[in-house]
């Protein structure tokens, strides 16, 4: 431990109560002032735990048995007397934005830890000023910050943390659900914070956006770090993405999702205005945008849990604005970002099952249930509680949930959030599947190089507009697929040549 | 019920201000029965609330408070027989069990009392909460030396509601994409309830952890706050507490009479 270590780590094991087997196995770890590390490592490796032991969270507020010690600006940190104390030298951004988001305005979020420094009123003003307008949050000021989108949320509990001026930063994803320009913004932030003293440690999956800034990378697997050093010796990029092939077709297919001039309001706010699109059977559509852009809005139409304030919204020929969402759910199937607000059964196969018994009660279910469950690679785990399921099997099981009540159309909102390349992987295989079958899928993504990937067709929308923008399987000059407005032919699976 | 920005009269009392006004209705509304007077008393606080622009906000409160009427007037019912019988609830001309539980004028009075009473307070409540920003209030609670943890437990029931509101709906509107279809009868209706109920506790519980070391890392134990807005009461406080003034003395007055 050199004078300039802020933060050290040694020897610290930690399981959790109830476990048997160690989340973090004898973590050294020393942090430099001024100095950036980034962690990464597959999904439940122990980052978070990771995170929760840096801020030494687990020497406080958590059971279970930790072992070895941990000092925070050369003391000890059982000896601070609490969170509170820590507190002061350390702030954290864990990975819930929505939960750390306490009070009824941005602003207000973002000023309260300010009122409890002890200072002065124009130094108080002086930072909120510049956090918020480092955090591109200004506009929000006044907004509600349970009303926000998941990347404004993530912005704001990013803006709350910074303002408290800590010289240590831990960040667990902090830019999960931000779009690329929100991203960058944070990046030189955080640059410009640790030339100033600051010293983050950053868990992070989106390698490309944040590894550039780090002085220093950890890949942490299984509880143990497995390696270390400069970011391009430790990074291993996974295998290039192969693209699920096009169904074969024949002629021009009619839209299976078709839109005109959608427009939705709420509350006095635009969400979205004059939205024409077309979705051809088969197709993997990919909806990207900023933060707060509409995207998830636009797709929620599909399935009726929001009818359009004007405008008209057709899926698999049935009028999405008065059709019922239980007689929809036969015909499109959401999958939301967060599969855990909908597990709650016993066991998977029950989850499952659910679906399949509100669409068809008292019909056979196991047939469908295994089905689904085989496709996403779950079968083995048909009895296992889900929500003990690892972040990446409960994504897939979300998915096995919609796709066993065999929708025509599959949306998905940001089905990669939190998961690792392979799991993400994963997922985009079962929808390449699923496309083979017969599927046509759109999905909600702000993971530009996943989109890029796997999509026929990227959708960019801006302040609840499609804007022109796309590009088709053989890179063609887009014809261009957003043909999203009245009077341009319709990106069909016609004007594509199959593989 | 939480904080909406907006500019009225309220939102420009001093916090402390409002915090009297609540104390104050409380305790006119359990200082009588008369329903007269405790209708007066909503009658009041609807009033200042419409002068303020706020009266929309509080009406929303309507359909909940009449539930908690209809249920009051139920059990009083079914609990209390005094004064004149006005009716039954079986009627006589059923055969067997005709002329069962009957409706006395008294339970009915008492019923309509304890109505106007929670009326009283919640509409009192909701514009304190929707008139002052949480931080607001968390100052005003620390300069009158409530503990730290009951403050600290008062602004995360506040956080707590529109959170539980947000979550419910998302988990609601995750099920009704999987044709989730509450359950019809007293039975099915339960068993409907489960799909939403299990996430939302589950998911809670998880944000409860993380919520509660937010508020710490963020110094709420500190006890070294500074607010940042000048909170000085102004003329409009002094006029507020004077109407408030009249109003207690008023009632006093007529509850005397």
């Amino acid at each position: 431990m050199t004078p300039e270590t802020v933060l050290s780590l040694a020897d610290v094991s930690y399981t959790y109560p109830g476990s048997e087997s160690p989340a973090l196995s004898r973590i050294n770890l020393d942090i430099r002032r001024g100095e950036i590390v980034f962690v990464t490592g597959p999904t439940g490796a122990g980052k978070t735990t990771l995170c929760l032991a840096a801020s030494g969270i687990l020497h406080h507020d958590y059971g279970g048995i930790l072992e070895g010690s941990m000092t925070i600006l050369g003391k000890d940190v059982r000896d601070y007397p609490g969170m509170a104390g820590i507190g002061r030298n350390v702030g954290v951004v864990f990975d819930d934005a929505e939960a750390q988001l306490i009070f009824s305005t941005v602003e207000e979020e973002v000023a309260s830890g300010l009122e409890n420094l002890g200072l002065s009123r124009e130094e108080m003003h002086r930072r909120l000023r510049h956090v918020m307008e480092a955090t591109g949050i200004v506009d929000l000021a006044d907004r509600a910050p349970h009303t926000l989108s998941g990347g404004q949320k993530q912005r704001v509990a990013i803006a709350a943390t910074l303002a408290l001026g800590t010289g240590i930063l831990i960040l667990d994803e902090p830019t999960a659900e931000l779009d690329a320009e929100a991203t960058g913004a944070i990046s030189a932030l955080l640059r410009r914070l640790s030339e100033e003293g600051t010293a983050v440690l950053i868990v992070e999956q989106k390698l490309d956006d944040l590894a550039g800034i780090a002085d220093r990378m950890i890949l942490i697997e299984g509880g143990v770090v497995t390696r270390e050093g400069i970011p391009g010796e430790v990074l291993q990029r996974p295998e290039g993405a192969v693209r699920p092939p096009a169904p074969q077709r024949e002629g021009a297919a009619a839209p299976i999702i078709s839109i005109r001039g959608l427009t939705h309001r709420y509350d006095g706010v635009t969400a979205l205005e004059g939205v024409d699109l077309d979705v051809a059977p088969g197709e993997i559509v990919a909806i990207v945008g900023e933060n707060g852009s509409g995207k998830t809005t636009l797709v929620k139409h599909f399935n009726g849990l929001l009818r359009p304030t004007a405008g008209s919204v057709f899926v698999d020929g049935l009028d999405a604005a008065t059709t019922r969402v239980s007689d929809l759910a036969r015909h499109v199937g959401l999958v939301f970002q967060n599969p855990d607000t909908m597990l709650f059964a016993e066991t998977v196969e029950e989850e499952v099952a659910f679906g399949l018994l509100n669409i068809n009660p008292g019909g056979p279910q196991a047939t469908g249930v295994d089905a689904a469950l085989r496709e996403v690679g779950l079968l083995h785990r048909k009895a296992a509680y889900p929500r003990s399921l690892s972040r990446g099997e409960r994504q897939r099981l979300a998915i096995a949930c919609v796709i066993a009540m065999r929708p025509k159309v599959i949306v998905l909102d940001e089905p990669t959030t939190g998961l690792d390349a392979r799991e993400s992987a994963e997922i985009m295989a079962i929808l390449g599947r699923l496309r083979r079958d017969g599927h046509t899928i759109v999905m909600v993504s702000h993971d530009m190089r996943l989109v890029e990937n796997y999509a026929d067709r990227i959708i960019r929308m801006e302040q609840g507009r499609i804007v022109p923008d796309g590009r088709t399987l053989e890179e063609e000059p887009c014809p261009r697929l957003c043909s999203t407005s009245p009077g341009r032919a319709p990106f069909t699976a016609s004007t594509r040549s199959p593989n | 019920m939480q904080y909406v920005t907006r500019e009225s009269a309220f939102h420009r009392l001093h916090p402390f201000t409002k915090l009297i006004f609540a104390v104050v209705v409380v305790a006119l509304a359990v200082l009588t029965s008369d329903t007269v007077m405790l209708a007066a008393l909503v009658g009041a606080v609807l009033a200042a609330a419409a002068i303020a622009g706020l009266a929309r906000d509080l009406l929303r409160q309507v359909p909940l408070l009449l539930m908690l009427a209809a249920s009051l007037l139920i059990l009083t019912v079914l609990t209390i027989q005094s004064g004149e019988t006005l009716g039954y609830l079986v009627p006589s001309a059923v055969p067997v069990i005709g002329g069962a539980f009957p409706v006395t004028a008294g339970a009915v009075d008492l019923a309509l009392a304890m109505s106007l009473r929670f009326a009283a307070m919640i509409f009192a409540f909701q514009v304190l909460v929707i008139s002052t920003q949480p931080r607001d209030l968390v100052h005003v609670m620390d300069r009158l030396r409530m503990p730290v943890d009951y403050t600290l437990m008062f602004l995360i029931a506040l956080r707590f509601i529109p959170s539980l509101q947000l979550e419910g709906k998302r988990i609601h509107e995750a099920q009704l994409a999987r044709a989730y279809n509450p359950g019809r009868g007293p039975a099915g209706k339960v068993r409907g309830l489960f799909p939403i109920l299990i996430p939302l506790v589950a998911n809670s519980l998880g944000k409860a952890t993380i919520l509660g070391l937010t508020i710490d890392l963020r110094g709420y134990r500190s006890g070294m706050r500074t607010p940042m807005r000048d909170l000085s009461p102004g003329r409009a406080d002094i006029a507020g507490i004077c109407c408030m003034g009249l109003l207690v003395a008023g009632y006093l007055a007529l509850l005397l009479v």
